[in-house]
């Protein structure tokens, strides 16, 4: 049972369930885990990009991952986990660029979870043989990007790479490696949501992980704007992940938000702030409970932010400032803000913002 | 109340599941709206859990010290 100790009490890694665990001092006591111990002061989750070679061309990556990328050396990545391993981090979340260029993910798995790691990662699925999957064994879970089916994926990407990550998904499942979906959340996506989980699901994955589209990397354009979620798809939400967690949890498949949607959310879960805390569902993490790991070596606080970006907590403006989840929100997306404000301000498509914004302008 | 419900109430946040993805931090979001599904039952398994857990440490470590006792005074 991996633990670090914090000035409140400590976090305690379940393997079964899988889950990280907040107690209380009273409650790592009565775990017999030793207070005494230092803190630490590292982020729970790490991303790691372990190449930026990428040949398919996403059109809103957010590395700007090109097909003349490199490779990290592995005693760099090795020097990596050693230092993320120090530092009290349990999750590292290896991606790229497409890792699965490597011949060594599994390697590198049995590296991190040599360190007390728990190794995770992402693939597009393209370039995956049945020989790759089985590599991937040691990985506590892969996810494939998969944001619908044929056009819908075609749509969000502009590239034909359905087929592929669907492939990919049934060379996993019939490799007995656990699999979930990323599914990015446009405009051209979410009308096809259902179709595309309950597609995942025939297919073998356990869980999709639902992501708000970013603007970085080759994101950050001015047609940003016309992919994101339009304010009636934000304001549907809420209702979306309703029906959508009550048809598919009965069956085992768990749905996740990432961290920039939470303010998307501020209206469906606005009564909420005591249970998102409860379940560890958190706005912006950026530099706290997370950190990237570029190519080139450099930190950032998260992987749409530059490694050069401060990570200072927001969201202590109007409206945030009389928000019940701000707490929670910790003022939405950095990488969003920076982008269509031009600074940290509070999330500029959170619908309280919105709204907000509207009757300053009346 | 159970040993479970008195080590969950020292349960302050649970993150369920290995989030997978590597460019953002994911959390289990489906508990929040189904109904049937409530924080404090998830609370008490992972207390649960988390005692069993200990429980299978402690035992492990008795066994080492057993023999390491063995091995000391024969």
């Amino acid at each position: 049972m991996r633990h670090r100790v914090e000035t409140w009490g400590a976090w305690v890694r379940l393997d079964d369930p899988p889950a990280l665990v907040a107690l209380d001092r009273a409650g790592a006591r009565a775990l017999g885990i030793d207070l005494d111990r230092a803190p630490h002061d590292g982020p729970l989750e790490a991303h790691v990009a372990v190449t930026s070679q990428c040949g398919v061309g996403c059109e809103g990556c957010y590395l700007d991952a090109r097909p003349d990328g490199a490779h990290v050396p592995r005693d760099v990545l090795e020097k990596t986990l050693d230092d993320l391993a120090a530092r009290g981090v349990f999750t590292v979340a290896f991606g790229g660029g497409e890792p699965i260029l490597r011949d060594d993910l599994g390697e590198l798995a049995e590296c991190a979870r040599a360190r007390g790691l728990t190794a995770v990662l992402t693939t597009s699925g393209i370039g995956m043989t049945k020989a790759k999957a089985d590599s991937l064994r040691a990985f506590a879970q892969v996810n494939v990007s998969y944001d619908g089916e044929g056009d819908v994926y075609r749509a969000v990407r502009a590239f034909p790479g359905a087929s592929a990550a669907e492939r990919a998904m049934t060379l996993l499942r019939d490799a007995g490696v656990p699999f979930g979906v990323n599914v990015v959340l446009t405009k051209q996506s979410f009308p096809s949501l259902d179709a595309t989980l309950a597609r995942a699901r025939e297919l073998g994955a356990r869980e999709a992980q639902l992501l708000r589209y970013k603007p970085a990397g080759r994101a950050a354009k001015l047609d940003y704007v016309d992919k994101r979620l339009s304010r009636e798809q934000v304001a549907a939400l809420g209702e979306t992940l309703r029906e959508l967690s009550c048809k598919l949890q009965p069956f085992g498949f768990r749905i996740r938000i990432d961290c920039a949607m939470v303010a998307l959310l501020a209206d469906a879960l606005y009564d909420r702030a005591d249970d998102l805390e409860r379940l560890g569902v958190f706005g912006c993490e950026a530099g706290a409970k997370l950190a990237a790991v570029r190519a080139d070596g450099r930190v950032a606080p998260c992987s749409f932010l530059e490694p050069s970006a401060q990570a200072a907590p927001h969201g202590t403006t109007a409206p945030c400032d009389t928000c019940a989840l701000a707490r929670v929100c910790r003022g939405g997306c950095k990488a969003v803000a920076r982008f269509l404000v031009g600074h940290d301000a509070p999330d500029p498509e959170c619908p309280r913002v919105v709204r907000a914004e509207a009757a300053r302008g009346a | 109340m159970t040993d479970e419900e008195k080590l969950a109430e020292h349960v302050r946040v649970v993150r369920e599941g290995h989030g997978a993805n590597c460019s953002s931090i994911g959390s289990v979001i489906d508990t929040l709206f189904v109904a049937q599904v409530a924080a404090g039952a998830i609370f008490v398994a992972v207390a649960a859990a988390l005692a069993k857990s200990e429980s299978e440490t402690e035992t492990a470590t008795k066994t080492e010290s057993a023999s390491e006792t063995e091995t000391e005074d024969p």
